[in-house]
This record gives structure tokens, C-alpha cells and sequence, in this order.
């Protein structure tokens, strides 16, 4: 039994090289010679190559580089071309978007957002062709086409981050920055500036499917290792030759739940609730700031969020003269 | 028999051991409700972070009070700030203000060579106007400094130029196609305290409404500018690191803006970033035209004024920000209050008085 608790794969099959389907007419060759490896075998399979790449797959690695060449060489030029600086600051090194007085304008100066836009453009360019090069061998394949289309959504939530809702807002400068912990400030501050981002209702159905995929793959993923001795990771195979391993597998989630999904629903469940994630997650961002502008009121307005007592002594504002007797000092009237 | 198992024991224990004893634990976590069930405003005692640690150390020893009555301005020429003192105090206080900020320079730091009414040195005028701010800040910035005040030793601690500071943006070099170097604070023991500057200018110094967030559940037409609301979350984590102490000191997190539902404590904050702006518009950046002259004279080894990081490339001007004084401490470790008894001339007149007393001068 232990051999089940593992992270390693413990059957290992070697054999003759595996070719792929003959190749179309017209179809590009697949790349690399292809090689067996028992340590790459421990998590996953033997064979290592070759791969497909075709011109989507091409034209995609190349904008990703053009897209990356630009936000690094920025970055190296922002501490002055010193690599030991680039490497100690990476994490702290950006690219920003324009300044909010260039709105939408295409053609900003290069040094204020202009190399942003284009490392954008290159790095959408990448994604998208990627979708399209993945779609491709989905059919190519005869499989469905359930992988490119979750894929789809997760690029829903970049595109509204970074071109939907910039354009919505009227303004380059509402996009995100590329850097490490630059973008995570920009989350941050994007929360805070309208009023606290846990008070949408969107935001919060992201999260849910965002824990809820994790508590299921983590369900699914400990059924199946619990039933293989008895055969249980044939599992689409006892979708409709149900073998004791997929009874057994039902019964533990009965007996312990009331009710369980079978070897079908499962895989559905996991596949919305991932897609979900970020589908919800872009109609939240998209929202913000075009239909709702401070979440936290927009929840204390629709009964989301509580009010607490007001805290005794306290005023709800400070006094107005106050503030400007301060402020004549600060400007020395 | 199998390896395996008694390899994973050993090195489960061994990983007890070393999460048990090598962290330090400050368990349990002393922690105080300062708001209404349900928002976490909790306060938890600050740490403070170790970089800070080391400036927080007691003042030097006071200099003994020698019995002079007679007024400083007959007793000594050319004395223009501090007026109002005796020639005893009045001596007593530059020999104090010299152990707190040029204690290896000595007085020959702002004086030239033995001639004490001189105003040779720019670092004798930049010391004027030091003391002049801090007579202002204790007559007038009560909202902040309420009955503790402040002292050189607050912000110097035996240094010539206090440890935490910042530098305005040096100006683009014409006709780049990147984007400026920003400033960036390349040491620190938090990631807060890697943040960039770039902000500081738009809040500390120039006249940035810090308004971010909307009084309007949906759009009023009023757009808060993504990259400078960035920037205000940059000027608010300096604030928080510089202070040792979360947003919840002074906010209630689920509405920043609302101050009915904030902490007292913002108020003061909210003052003492008002009182960096004063200090850094109406003190710093007058003294900045007389940087480039202390520049050339810092080689004298009898004025080691700038530290490394004011050298070299770094062209612009130091400013300050909250942990100019607190050095990681809600209440900065200054012993301002004990010190201020004993050095009257730290808090001057005030501005009302100051205005009145123009007025009376102009009638005949």
C-alpha cells in the first residue's frame, strides 16, 4: 500500500520509441529526437520527445521573446544596464503602462508606456497564437476542444486586465505593470482604490471556484490513488463498466457525505469549476470602476456588507478648520 | 532492512527541531482589540525591524548647566534663532546639539576654526534653519507632536545626516527612449522597505489629494489615476514600515477612506504627514540650494557630512519621511519629552506669536 502515498510514478514502461500518427500532407515535421528518461519517468512518461510546433507554435515563441526581450532590456535599463543590480531588484524592477494623460493613444512616447503597449501587444500576440496553435491539435488529434476553451478563459481575465477595461476606463494607465512586485502593488491598490475588492459579489464566486477546484482535485486525485489497487484508475473506462474500484470509490462519498458524484460528473465539476475561476474573476475586474465604483458601499447599499456602531467620542469627519489651519501651514499662508 | 523509513524519521525531527528552536518565537502573540467585533483591529506589539533596532539606542548624556544670566545675545555675537535663551543654556544647548549630531565632528563641524561668530561654513546655516524647524515644530505642529516634541536627537542620533531619508528623482536625461531609473532603497529587511520613492515626491512633497477611493457606491464622473493611487500605496507602506505597525493602527481596512469607522491614531498620522510635507516644502527644499556648497566641502575630513548613497551618481536632494524619527516605532524612542524640559530653546514662539509680533512691529 504505501507504494500508493508516493509522489513518484511507480510503473515505468520502456519501449521502442513512439513515432505519433504519420504526418499529413503539407503538415510541418515534428521536432527533436526523441530520448527515454527513468528519472522524468518518475513523474510522468518515459518518453521525452519529439514535439510539435508548426507555425501558430512558432510565430507565438517568437512574439514571447520579442515581449520579454522588451520588458527585460527595460528593466536593465532602469538600474543604469548594471546586471548585478538587475539581479539583486528583479523582483522589484517594472515596465509601467502610460500616464493617464495619454487616454488611449496608441503611439505614446517609447519611455512612457510606449514599450509597455508594445510588450503588451507582442505578449497578447504570443497568448492568442498559442490559443490557436492548441485548438489546432486538439482537432488534429480528434480529441474535443475542452483544453483551448478553458484555456480561453483564463485569457478572458488577461484581456480585460490589460486591454478590455483600459479601454472601458478610456485610459492606458488603469492597465497592469509587468514586474514582480509591481503588479502585486497594483492588485493591492486596485482593491483599495474602489473600496475594498472582497465586497464584490464576482470576486467572490472567483474565489470560491478557485478553492472549491482545489478541495475537488484534491477529493478526486485521493479516490482514484485510494481505489488503483483495485483497478480504479481505469476511471473513464468504469464510467459505464463500473468495476468494485468505482463502487467502492462511490460508496466512501456516500457514506461520508450523503451523496457523491460519479466518474463522469467529476471530471465536469472540475473542469467548470477551474474554468469559472477566472470567467468570473474578468466580469468582477471588468466591473470595477465602470459599473461599480466603491465596493464596499455598493455592499453596505445592497444589505452585503454591516454597519458597526459608530465608535463613541469619535468624529465622522475631522473638523474642517482643522484641516486648514494645517494646511496653511503645509503651504505657508 | 529498507532505509528509506528511518531516513524520513531522522529528517522529520530533525526539521522539528530546527522550526522549534532556531526562529525566534514570541509566542504568545500579546495581541489589543481597538476597534468593534468583526473588522480585526487588533494591535500587536511592534517588533520593530532590526535595521531600525540599532538607532533606538538612549541619548548621550546631557552637558552640565554652567550659571551664566546673562542674555546670549549680549554674551555672544552674531546670535540670530536662539534669542530668547540665557548665555548658560545658550551654551548648553549647542554643546548638546553637537553630541547629537556631529559628536565625532565637534563643533568645528558648523564653526570655522575657532572663530565661532563666522558664518564662513553653509553647514552653520543649515544648522540654523534645523533648529529653527524644530523650534516650529514644537510651537506649532501639536497635532502631531502633541506634549512630547521633537529634538535634533530625534531624527540625527549622533549623525550628521539621519539615517532614513529619501532623494527627489534626478531629471530625465534628454531624448532616452527607456523609461528614468527610479530611486530605489536597495537594502532593507522587508520587502515594504524595497519599495520605490517615486511616490514620495507626489504625496510628501508636492500637493497630491490623497483621495483615492470613491464616497459613491457606483461612478460620479470623479477618476482616480490607477499609476498615482499606486503611488499613494507605496507613500502608505513607507508609512507602516517606518512605524512598525499595520493599516489597522489607524484604519478600518474594509473602508479606508471612512474616517468615522478609523482609529484616533489617524488624525495624528494624518498630521504627521502634513508636518513632512511643511518640513520637507518649507525647510528641505530651501536647504537644498545650499547642498551643492556642503557637497564640496564633505571631503574635509573635519565635515564627513554625506553618506555614501548622497555621493556619486545620486544627484538629488534628501527629504524626509515618517521613519526619519520613528525608526520603526509607533512612538519614536527619541526621549524628546525628557530632553525638552531640559533644553528650553527647542520650542520657540509659534507662528501666531511670531505674525502678532510683526503687526506690533510694523506700528509705530
Amino acid at each position: 500500500m504505501p507504494q500508493f502515498h508516493t509522489l513518484w510514478t511507480h510503473i515505468e514502461l520502456r519501449g521502442p520509441d513512439e513515432a505519433g500518427p504519420p504526418l499529413q500532407i503539407g503538415s510541418p515535421g515534428r521536432i527533436g529526437k526523441p530520448f527515454h528518461s527513468q528519472w522524468l519517468g518518475r513523474i510522468g512518461e518515459m518518453q521525452v520527445l519529439p514535439t510539435h510546433l508548426g507555425p501558430t507554435g512558432v510565430a507565438s515563441l517568437l512574439c514571447g521573446f520579442i515581449a520579454i526581450e522588451i520588458i527585460g532590456l527595460n528593466m536593465l535599463a532602469s538600474v543604469d544596464w548594471n546586471p548585478v543590480r538587475f539581479i539583486r531588484l528583479l523582483p522589484f524592477l517594472s515596465l509601467d503602462p502610460p500616464p493617464a494623460k495619454y487616454g488611449l493613444n496608441p503611439f505614446p512616447p517609447l519611455r512612457e508606456g510606449g514599450w509597455w503597449l508594445m510588450a503588451g501587444f507582442f505578449l497578447t500576440a504570443a497568448i492568442l497564437l498559442w490559443w490557436v496553435k492548441m485548438y489546432r491539435r486538439a482537432r488534429a488529434l480528434g480529441m474535443g476542444t475542452h483544453i483551448p476553451w478553458c484555456f480561453a478563459s483564463a485569457i478572458w481575465l488577461y484581456l480585460v486586465l490589460g486591454f478590455i477595461r483600459p479601454i472601458a476606463m478610456g485610459s492606458w494607465s488603469e492597465a497592469v505593470p509587468f514586474g514582480v512586485i509591481p503588479h502585486l502593488n497594483w492588485t493591492a491598490t486596485f482593491s483599495v482604490r474602489y473600496g475594498n475588492i472582497f465586497y464584490n459579489p464576482f470576486h467572490m464566486l472567483s474565489i470560491s471556484f478557485l478553492y472549491g477546484s482545489t478541495m475537488l482535485f484534491a477529493m478526486h486525485a485521493g479516490t482514484i490513488l485510494a481505489v488503483t489497487p483495485l483497478g480504479g484508475e481505469r476511471e473513464t473506462h468504469q464510467i459505464t463498466d463500473r468495476g468494485t474500484a468505482a463502487e467502492r470509490a462511490a460508496l466512501f462519498w456516500r457514506w461520508t457525505m450523503g451523496f457523491n458524484s460519479n466518474y463522469e460528473s467529476i471530471h465536469r465539476w472540475l473542469y467548470w469549476f477551474a474554468t469559472l475561476v477566472t470567467l468570473t474573476g474578468g466580469i468582477g475586474i471588468l466591473a470595477t470602476g465602470t459599473l461599480v465604483d466603491n465596493w464596499y458601499l455598493w455592499g453596505v447599499k445592497n444589505g452585503l456588507a454591516p454597519q458597526y456602531r459608530p465608535a463613541p467620542d469619535l468624529p465622522a469627519a475631522p473638523p474642517a478648520q482643522a484641516l486648514k489651519t494645517m494646511q496653511d501651514k503645509v503651504l505657508g499662508r | 532492512m529498507r532505509i528509506g523509513p528511518p531516513i524520513l524519521a531522522v529528517g522529520l525531527v530533525c526539521a522539528g527541531l530546527f522550526t522549534l528552536f532556531v526562529p525566534t518565537w514570541n509566542l504568545p502573540t500579546q495581541g489589543t482589540q481597538t476597534g468593534p467585533n468583526g473588522p480585526s483591529l487588533v494591535q500587536y506589539a511592534p517588533t520593530g525591524s532590526p535595521l531600525f533596532q540599532t538607532r533606538n539606542g538612549p541619548p548621550p548624556a546631557n552637558p552640565p548647566l554652567i550659571e551664566d544670566t546673562r542674555p546670549a545675545t549680549e554674551a555672544y555675537k552674531n546670535v540670530t534663532v536662539l534669542t530668547d535663551l540665557n548665555a548658560g543654556e545658550f551654551m548648553r544647548l549647542q554643546q548638546a546639539i553637537t553630541n547629537w549630531v556631529a559628536p565625532q565632528q565637534g563643533c568645528d563641524f558648523c564653526h570655522a576654526g575657532g572663530d565661532f561668530a563666522s558664518d564662513a561654513k553653509p553647514t552653520k546655516a543649515a544648522a540654523r534653519d534645523m533648529l529653527k524647524m524644530v523650534r516650529h515644530l514644537n510651537a506649532d505642529w501639536t497635532e502631531h507632536v502633541g506634549g512630547a516634541g521633537v529634538t535634533c536627537w530625534s531624527c540625527h542620533r549622533g549623525q550628521p545626516v539621519p539615517a532614513e531619508i529619501w532623494f527627489s528623482r534626478p531629471p530625465h536625461p534628454q531624448g532616452a527612449h527607456m523609461d528614468k531609473p527610479e530611486n530605489w532603497n536597495e537594502s532593507g529587511d522587508s520587502v515594504r522597505q524595497f519599495f520605490p520613492n517615486a511616490g514620495y515626491e507626489l504625496y510628501l512633497l508636492q500637493d497630491t489629494p490623497g483621495l483615492a477611493q470613491s464616497y459613491t457606491a457606483l461612478p460620479n464622473g470623479q477618476v482616480a489615476d490607477q499609476v498615482v493611487v499606486k503611488r499613494l500605496y507605496e507613500v502608505m507602506m513607507q508609512m507602516s514600515a517606518g512605524m512598525g505597525v499595520n493599516c489597522t493602527y489607524c484604519h478600518n481596512s474594509r473602508a479606508f477612506y471612512d474616517w468615522g469607522q478609523s482609529l484616533p491614531a489617524r488624525w495624528t498620522g494624518y498630521s504627521g504627514i502634513q508636518m513632512v510635507r511643511d518640513i520637507n516644502r518649507n525647510v528641505l527644499l530651501p536647504l537644498a540650494v545650499r547642498m551643492p556648497q556642503i557637497r564640496e566641502t564633505a571631503d574635509d575630513p573635519h565635515t564627513i557630512v554625506l553618506p555614501d548613497r548622497m555621493r556619486g551618481p545620486q544627484e538629488g536632494n534628501g527629504f524626509v519621511l515618517c521613519a526619519t524619527c520613528h525608526y520603526g516605532l509607533p512612538k519614536p524612542a527619541d526621549h524628546a519629552q525628557e530632553l525638552l524640559t531640559v533644553f528650553p530653546g527647542l520650542k520657540g514662539p509659534g507662528r501666531e506669536h511670531a505674525a502678532s509680533a510683526t503687526d506690533q512691529g510694523g506700528q509705530p
